[in-house]
């Protein structure tokens, strides 16, 4: 049904795609999986007419076309669910899965587009009242949404960008089924991932990219997953993770005990020691995340008792939390981390007071205190000037990383999902980052929903599920499958 | 009560917002209190409760629910109403136009010089300058994509700045008191011509609305733009036309107004753009866009003027409404603030410790 | 020869990147006003220069003042106008009671108190910035009126020598002040821990919270600055005119947060500088009394301005698109 032939794409120097061939038959599941700047998000745009290609072309039904705009590849039948959902949360849900079809007259209410509206739904396995807000919708809920919206626009071709990055297993379990439903009514569906368990559950054949072109296509009966991820990085992952220096001081640490945020954590307990990495794992929605914001004070309402090296940190005081040397580094690097400013104020963001005399900031104090900033972490001191946003994810992160520096005493970081956004070549800098700060004796508490990362990193593991917690592993029984099995459906708790 | 920040809107991640999975998403009940107390509903709600407090304030002496209070705010409907449609209409697509009160004042001067020909060609004058003045800010804000405050600030200035250069800086006079008189003659009791208008403007704006999918997509354009823009809702022709429409109401405001004064001046007769802001408010819709609708801003705009006829025939001081007014503004403000919540549970729990 | 010159230029314009870029032009303008401003016939003669320089300072003080507000991240203050009239009549109503010094501290209190309680409100509960500084300004003239039932209030005789009047180093003394203003302003933004939070809450706000930043108390610090400058800013034009009443700084908001624009500040706040301000209440100002020189009548000094502030806020604002 459609036929991609040696696509390529530049913009200015850099070539985004170099050649990239695929083919998609109607009924079909066909993943699409590399690293970040393989080439993903640029062979989407073309496919939906963001952008034009340079080179090679795009057939349809054996007829070659042209997507010159985002409405021509609507009518072709061509349909995006991005990461960011296309949906108005103010808006119904009937209003949203019509929104802007051109089919719809100007008096719009009228029963056959709530009849066909409420059969989208049904067709998807849903049964939500179609004049609910959106803004009520959990994620998953609101994907399906907008896979109804395209279905009422007689999409044939399905395009999904990380469809589960932000889903719970539940959800995800439901997003398979719609999937199923999709192919036996003959849509053709490209699944761009980097979830490998997915790949091989749902689809029937997976392309890889890397570097801005294909090396590789096969049928999922064909290839395996450690071929699959070799195929994707160009080595072994093994690689990534630095060796593990036991180091001392593992007495003292973060106490956590009993810490509940309502809708998302109950009883949760937990040790953290200095000089270790401790990661609780769990899938997105199990409430890892919730843990280390409601320590670092950023959720009102959190109860619980928290003791940094004997002596209480109160949830919710921002300003011991600074002066006790807490970081806390948010999944959201956007909104949550980097300030629209240049490198240097970016990196000094926590410490200003520290270089200030009754409030009066000495930037020869500041100055010198980023450039050994930058040295710490491996950023280049040239680009102090630059605007942070325009550094790399693997840059960026470090920057964040560096604001835990500086305080008088070894702190604690509490990091989400440390290399989101990260391209893989960046990604052994972190984890070797992380070790750096065990080794300083920082207590380093992260939560990550990458399993490979916690198994590769982490020397205390706990599992989430469902805000409980279910087992607790320490270094040398950290194991992928019993880690795998806790945070999808576990069988009651275990010690390990 | 929905929960916007300064322009910014909390998505599913958010951890105040409630993110367990639920199957049947319609089957959430709601209960009765918070339904009365959303945003839909909160301007019938604070028009109950300024009418209430006003006759408590009156005292069974007959001067609030009387007909000449009825009249009287019909008639303060009518000078600020439209401007308050077309202001809020801005703000439900997520924009602001701080123009409105130049093109009031700019369209009661082009309205009186030319109506002193003829009454229509005034009216037709003052439309076309709103039209005009409406589509140049929308277009400046779409096609450089820059934000409506700037832009419409500068609006306001050069449209000020026009009606003194076309009125040559002088109060000029409307020769035809007969047709003044006219617009506020009461018809049927409560109403005039003026008052009508107006109404009939709002009618069919809520009309239009709810029953025409411009509505939707003039939510969705102030909800959330990018969604919009991508499920092809012509957000660019939406955004442009909102302002021309604003413009359009605030000049034919004005120019009812000062005919009905007999009279125009560039220094503008009346401010105009507080009670619009107020009454959009008051009215159920947000700054941050997306919410909002005509039948709500009505009955922010009749409250505001019930108020300001209300504390006249109490006999109340001048003053006494700009502090009304300033207090429930403060009202709303604190009750719409995204931290109150937290802070007020902070807050109890500190005391409870202590 | 004209063809190499050119093509060379054209390179080293391509060359510049679109910060640079946007300085060259910035500069070009001010150069050209500049030119155009001594162009003019009895520019530099000193009654249109004093006068030029005493209209600007009482606008551009307030300018300096919502400065801070905007970036902070709160947009604009429509309170600011108010407050300087209120503080001017404090400052009146104390000097003819216990003197100088006394009347200026109450005026510098007055406006710190009215614009922080309104920073509480924004910084503490996180209320829409905009609503609560019309709700100040209407609670502002509502309560002005019932208290001073509209009168004027006069500096009494004896003590009007005591106010700063007449010229220092050939400048209005109006003038100076207000440079000193925005010297001060702009050592509070570069060098006081207050200036960096603020510049950071404004570019960032749930990352400044992310890393433990007091966004409580610089919201309501910004506020209390940005009321102390409208309170120098009342007690200047109490000054200037021997008494006050509330008609003073009436919509000075207006041009106050048109020379913060012009001056090339982004109306969404995390960036800026004092400097910026004052050049855009400079550009502003030249413009209208050259307008004025050339026999412009004043009807259409006020269309230009509006003309030139649009005209400015589409060439700086190209670059804040999102």
């Amino acid at each position: 049904m459609l036929e991609v032939e040696h696509l390529a794409k530049s913009f200015g120097p850099i070539k985004a795609l170099r050649d990239v061939s695929l083919s998609l038959a109607a009924g079909h599941v066909r993943a699409v999986c590399g690293e970040n700047g393989a080439g993903k998000s640029t062979l989407m745009r073309l496919l939906m007419g963001v952008s034009r290609p340079d080179a090679g072309s795009i057939k349809l039904d054996g007829k070659s076309v042209s997507i010159g705009n985002p409405q021509e590849a609507q009518r072709l039948g061509i349909a995006l669910v991005a990461q960011e959902l296309s949906l108005a949360p103010d808006l119904s849900i009937l209003d949203n899965i019509w929104l802007g079809n051109r089919t719809v007259p100007l008096f719009h209410r009228r029963k056959e587009f709530r009849r066909r509206a409420a059969a989208a739904l049904a067709l998807l396995g849903v049964d939500f009242g179609l004049d609910t807000r959106v803004s009520r919708l959990t994620m998953g809920q609101r994907q399906i949404v907008e896979i109804a919206r395209l279905l009422v626009r007689e999409a044939r071709v399905l395009i999904l960008d990380e469809p589960t990055a932000t889903l719970s297993d539940v959800e995800i379990e439901r997003m398979m089924a719609v999937l199923r439903t999709l192919r036996a009514q003959g849509k053709g569906i490209l699944y761009v991932t980097h979830r490998l368990s997915e790949v091989f559950k749902i689809c029937d054949s997976v392309t890889v990219l890397r570097n801005g072109a294909d090396v590789g296509s096969a049928t999922i009966d064909q290839i395996d997953r450690e071929r699959l991820i070799a195929l994707m990085l160009g080595r072994s992952f093994s690689d990534m993770y630095p060796a593990v220096v036991a180091t001392g001081t593992a007495d003292q640490g973060l106490e956590i005990t009993d810490l509940e945020v309502s809708g998302h954590v109950q009883a949760f307990s937990l040790f953290a020691p200095r000089g270790r990495i401790t990661c609780i794992a769990g899938q997105v929605g199990a409430g890892a995340s919730a843990v280390t914001r409601a320590i670092a004070g950023l959720v009102p309402g959190a109860t619980g008792t928290v003791v940094l090296d004997g002596r209480p940190l109160p949830l919710g005081s921002l300003g011991q939390r600074v002066r006790r040397n807490v970081t806390f580094i948010s999944e959201d690097r956007a909104t949550e981390g980097i300030f629209d400013r240049n490198v240097l104020e970016n990196l000094v963001a926590s410490r200003v007071q520290d270089h200030a005399r009754c409030g009066l900031i000495s930037w020869l104090s500041l100055r010198r205190f980023a450039n050994r900033l930058c040295g710490e972490v491996a950023i280049d001191a040239q680009r102090l000037g630059a605007q942070a946003f325009d550094l790399s994810g693997g840059n960026q992160q470090k920057l964040l990383f560096a604001r835990a520096l500086g305080g008088q005493t070894p702190g604690v970081i509490l990091i989400n999902e440390p290399t989101r956004g990260v391209d893989v070549g960046a990604r052994a800098e972190i984890y070797r980052l992380l070790r750096e700060f065990c080794e300083r004796g920082y207590v380093l508490l992260m939560t990550s929903s990458d399993l490979e990362e916690v198994v590769g990193i982490s020397d205390v593991v706990v599992t989430l599920y469902r805000g409980k917690i279910v087992s607790t592993y320490q270094h040398s029984r950290i194991d992928m499958a019993h880690i795998l099995a806790d945070i999808t459906h576990p069988i009651g708790a275990k010690a390990a | 009560m929905s929960n916007h920040g300064h322009g910014g809107k909390p998505g599913p991640t958010a951890l105040a917002s409630d993110t367990s999975a639920r199957e049947r998403a319609g089957a959430i009940p709601v209960p009765m209190l918070a339904r009365l107390l959303s945003p839909e509903f909160r301007p019938f709600l604070i028009f109950i409760v300024a009418l209430g407090g006003l006759t408590l304030v009156d005292g069974g002496e007959g001067r609030i629910l009387s007909s000449v209070t009825a009249f009287s705010t019909l008639q303060y409907f009518s000078t600020f109403g439209l401007v308050a449609l077309g202001l809020g209409l801005t703000m439900v697509i997520g924009e602001f136009d701080l123009s409105v009160s130049g093109v009031f004042g700019l369209g009661g001067c082009v309205a009186v010089l030319y109506g002193n020909e003829s009454i229509w060609l005034g009216i037709a004058c003052a439309l076309g300058v709103g039209i005009a003045f409406g589509m140049a800010q929308g277009f400046i804000v779409t096609r450089f994509g820059i934000g409506s405050v700037p832009v419409t600030l500068g609006g306001l200035l050069t449209a000020n700045g026009l009606a003194y250069v076309v009125t040559q800086n002088r109060t000029v006079s409307f020769d035809n008191i007969d047709l003044a008189l006219l617009l506020n003659e009461s018809i049927a009791t409560f109403f005039s011509i003026r008052s009508l208008v107006a109404i009939a403007f709002f009618v069919i704006s809520i009309f239009v609305f709810f029953s025409t999918r411009i509505g939707r997509d003039l939510t969705a354009t102030g909800s959330n733009r990018r969604a919009a823009l991508v499920s092809g809702v012509g957000v660019g022709r939406i955004i442009v036309c909102s302002f021309a429409f604003s413009a359009t109401m605030s000049a034919l405001g004005g120019a009812l107004l000062s005919f009905s004064l007999a009279s125009a001046s560039p220094a503008g007769l009346a401010d105009v753009l507080v009670p619009a802001i107020i009454a959009s408010i008051l009215g159920g819709i947000s700054l941050a866009g997306g919410m909002g609708n005509p039948l709500g801003l009505a009955a922010g705009v009749v409250t505001l003027s019930l108020l300001r006829s209300g504390l006249n025939a109490l006999a109340a001081p001048p003053y006494a409404n700009d502090v009304a007014s300033a207090l429930i503004l403060f009202a709303v403000a604190i009750a719409d603030a995204p931290y109150l919540l937290r802070r007020f549970t902070a807050a109890t729990a500190w005391l409870h410790r202590n | 020869m004209v063809g190499v010159s050119s093509s060379a230029a054209r390179t080293l314009w391509l060359r510049l990147k679109a910060p640079s870029r946007l300085l060259v032009v910035r500069v070009a303008i001010m150069l050209a006003l500049a030119a155009l401003a001594l162009a003019t016939p009895s520019f530099l003669s000193a009654p249109s220069l004093t006068t030029l320089l005493t209209t600007i300072s009482f606008v551009g003080c307030l300018a300096i003042a919502m400065t801070f507000v905007t970036i902070g991240g709160n947009v604009m203050s429509f309170a600011l106008g108010a407050t300087a009239a209120v503080s001017a009549m404090v400052f009146v109503v104390v000097l003819n009671t216990a003197g100088y010094a006394s009347g200026v501290a109450a005026a510098l209190v007055a406006g710190a108190v009215i614009t922080g309680l309104q920073g509480c409100l924004i910084g503490f509960l996180r209320a829409n910035p905009i609503i609560v500084s019309i709700a100040a300004s209407v609670l502002i003239y509502g309560v002005a009126q019932r208290v001073t039932s509209n009168e004027t209030v006069h500096v009494s005789e004896t003590l009007i020598q005591s106010l700063l009047k007449g010229k220092l180093f050939g400048a209005p003394i109006e003038f100076i002040v207000f440079l000193g203003l925005t010297a001060f302003g702009q050592a509070v933004l570069s060098f006081t821990t207050f200036g960096r939070n603020l510049f950071y809450i404004g570019s960032g706000f749930r990352a400044a919270e992310a890393v433990g930043l007091p966004t409580v108390r610089t919201t309501i610090l910004a506020y209390v600055w940005a009321g102390l400058f409208a309170g120098v800013t009342g007690v200047l034009l109490a000054s200037r005119y021997n008494q006050a009443n509330m008609e003073f700084a009436l919509r000075y908001d207006y041009d106050a947060i048109a020379a913060v624009l012009v001056g090339g500040i982004a109306i969404q706040g995390g960036s800026g500088s004092m400097l910026r301000t004052f050049a855009g209440v400079a550009a502003v100002s030249t413009i209208q009394i050259v307008l004025l020189l050339h026999g412009f009548r004043e009807e259409w000094r006020l269309f230009i301005t509006g003309l030139i502030v649009l005209a400015v806020v589409v060439l700086y604002s190209k670059r804040q698109r999102q």
